[in-house]
Parts: C-alpha cells; structure tokens; sequence
C-alpha cells in the first residue's frame, strides 16, 4: 500500500501530520511518501487530484483525506496493511532527525575549532599543525556536514527509506569525531599509531555512511 | 532523482573510500604506493568525495529551489564524464609523476566545473522586476 503525505515548509499543521504518519509507518507494512508541495512532484500530485489544502493523504493513487489526523483514524486509513516486522528503515519527512542535528551540530563544533587555524596563518600551517587543521575542516566539518544533510535529504530525493538505529545513524559520526581527534593528536604529538587509529576510524565511518546510503542511490527513484 | 544525479552521489561515496584508503596505506607504508601519494589522496577527497556529492546535491536542488527545469540535462551528462575522466587522469599522472598528464585531466575537471557553473547560472537567473 502506497501512502503519499502531501505537505509544504510552510504549513504548521504538516508537521505534525508527518511524524503522526511516520510513526505509523513504523507499524504499518506501508510505502511511505511525504511529497512537498514546493517540489515539482507535489505540485503534479496536487494538479491531478485537485488538491486546495494540505496536508492530504493519497493512498494508492487516491485522495483519501484532507487535514490533520490523529494517530488513531491515520492507524485506521490503512487498516488493510499488514503489521511491520522489519523496523530498521526509516522514512524522513521536512524536519530534521536527531542524528542528523547531532551531525550538524558536530559539523559547526569542528569549523569553530578547525578554524581557529585561519587566525593562526591559515589551513597551510607548517609542520603537523597543516594535516591537523586540514583534517579537522575536512574531515569534521565537511563530511560531518555532508552526513548529517545526506541522511535527511537523500531519502526524500530518492522517495527510498534509509536505515535508522545505533548502528547507521550514529556509529559513523561518533567515528568522525574519535577520528578528528586521534589524528589530530596524533600529528600534534608525534604519536603516528594514534594518527593511524583515526585514520582507520574515519574509513570505517565512510564505509557505514557508504553502505547505508548506497541502497538509496541504486534503486530508481520513486 | 535522475540516474545522473544518483551516479555523482554514488561516485563521491566511491572516491570517499578510495582516498581514505590511501590515506590509510600512505601512513602505514609510505613507498607502497608510487608517486605523489598525498595529492591523489587531498584530490579525491575534495575534488572526487566533496565535489561530486555537491554535483549530485546541486544539479537536483538548486532548479527546484529556483522553480524551474535544469537548463540543460545534456550538459549536466557532459559534466558528468567529464569530471570523472578528469579526476582518473589527474591520479594517473601523479602515480606516473608526469605533470603534463596531471595538468591534462585538471583541464578536464576545470571544464566539469565550468560546465556545472553555466548549467545551474542558467537556470538559476533572475528575470524578475528588481528587488523581488
């Protein structure tokens, strides 16, 4: 059963609307969309059913309600779905995750820190100062940033759900921070072992980020 | 979100690995590899994992955002070869340590970039009275 939510920034009932459908896409055995309004996609769905007002639920191709449910009558909307055994995937909606703002948050936290480099000389320091200030623009504020955005829009480009939980979720950006600060350390107090651990750390959290990411990108979009 | 889109996004993932592995083997055996270890791995970070995440990201948000078609899908496709062949020839010539190669595949990624700036300019630009 297909459920498309459609909804817009703007509306301050679409919210709440998107996290009473995601929480019942987390039981129910539905395909779940959220369609924005301001995209072309949502402006389509919108002209076909002849939508005025959001947010609206099409289910399999029909418009079947227009305003906020509560969580019962959305439960009861598709009542002919089978329950969710598998729990893993999660659907993302306009606002962001708590691992995605912990990412961001992450991200800022590292730009502070690596550019206090800037005031110093710049990113090309001399000696291991240079690999440590790179290190820590590229690796915590580039990639974190990169993650935390990626794992929130991704989904939503590609109409796919992404994987959640420890493991997907917060693992990798937890290795980015452990990995900034190894090989940070490492550099500035010539310990190259401590240097090589983060270098593992922040290939292992690449390689979460690729895997989980991944699955999105090889299926045609919906 | 169209195929090409997905293959940027795809690709940068791919040169996120691949640089952070020669990373790795760089600080673990410094003579492994041949040539100039240190540009390829800077280079397909930034230029293969950052930039291309941005191709993919901006060459399916940024028409949306602005509320019209990319102005040309056929350009974006050029981009794509072009900045992939590019990065391949740029680490090819590091490994072989022959500049006129590295500066060759620069060509190229330089024409991915100016292709991508035109494409989204294009499509990005304002016809609009001034001020709103």
């Amino acid at each position: 059963m297909k459920v498309e939510l459609l909804v817009s920034e703007w509306c301050a009932s679409c919210h709440d609307a998107e996290r009473i459908w995601r929480e019942v896409a987390e039981k129910k055995q539905i395909d779940f969309a959220v369609v924005d309004m301001g995209q072309p996609e949502g402006r389509q769905l919108a002209t076909r059913l002849r939508i005025r007002s959001i947010p609206a639920v099409v289910v399999d191709g029909e418009l079947k309600h227009i305003g906020l449910l509560d969580r019962t009558a959305a439960t009861a909307l598709v009542a002919e779905a089978p329950e969710r055994t598998q729990k893993a995937a999660r659907h993302v909606g306009l606002g962001l995750s708590a691992s995605s703002r912990a990412s961001v948050l992450g991200a800022m936290i590292w730009l502070l820190v690596a550019g206090a480099a800037l005031p110093l000389g710049g990113f090309f320091l001399d000696g291991a100062a240079r690999p440590a200030a790179l290190h820590g623009f590229t690796l915590g504020f580039l990639l974190l940033l990169i993650m935390g955005l990626g794992e929130h829009m991704l989904p939503r480009f590609t109409g796919h759900p992404i994987a959640g939980g420890w493991l997907w979720a917060w693992t990798p950006q937890i290795l980015v921070h452990l990995a900034v600060l190894g090989m940070g350390f490492g550099w500035l107090l010539g310990v190259p072992m401590l240097t090589a651990v983060g270098a593992l750390a922040a290939f292992v959290a690449l390689l979460l980020f690729t895997l989980r990411i991944a699955p999105l990108l090889l299926r045609a979009s919906v | 979100m169209h195929p090409r889109n997905r293959m940027f996004i795809l690709a940068a993932l791919i040169y996120a690995l691949l640089g952070g592995l020669l990373g790795i083997v760089w600080l673990a055996h410094p003579g492994l590899v041949p040539g100039n270890v240190p540009r390829m791995h800077g280079h397909l970070m930034l230029l293969g994992f950052v930039t291309m995440m941005i191709y993919g990201v901006g060459l399916h948000v940024l028409p949306r955002f602005s509320g019209r078609s990319l102005f040309s899908e056929r350009l974006g496709h050029v981009q794509f070869v072009l900045a992939n062949l590019g990065l391949w020839v740029m680490i090819a010539g590091w490994l072989i340590v022959h500049n006129p190669t590295v500066a060759i595949g620069g060509a190229m990624a330089w024409g991915a970039m100016i292709l991508f700036a035109l494409n989204i300019a294009l499509t990005v630009r304002h016809y609009g009275p001034k001020g709103a």
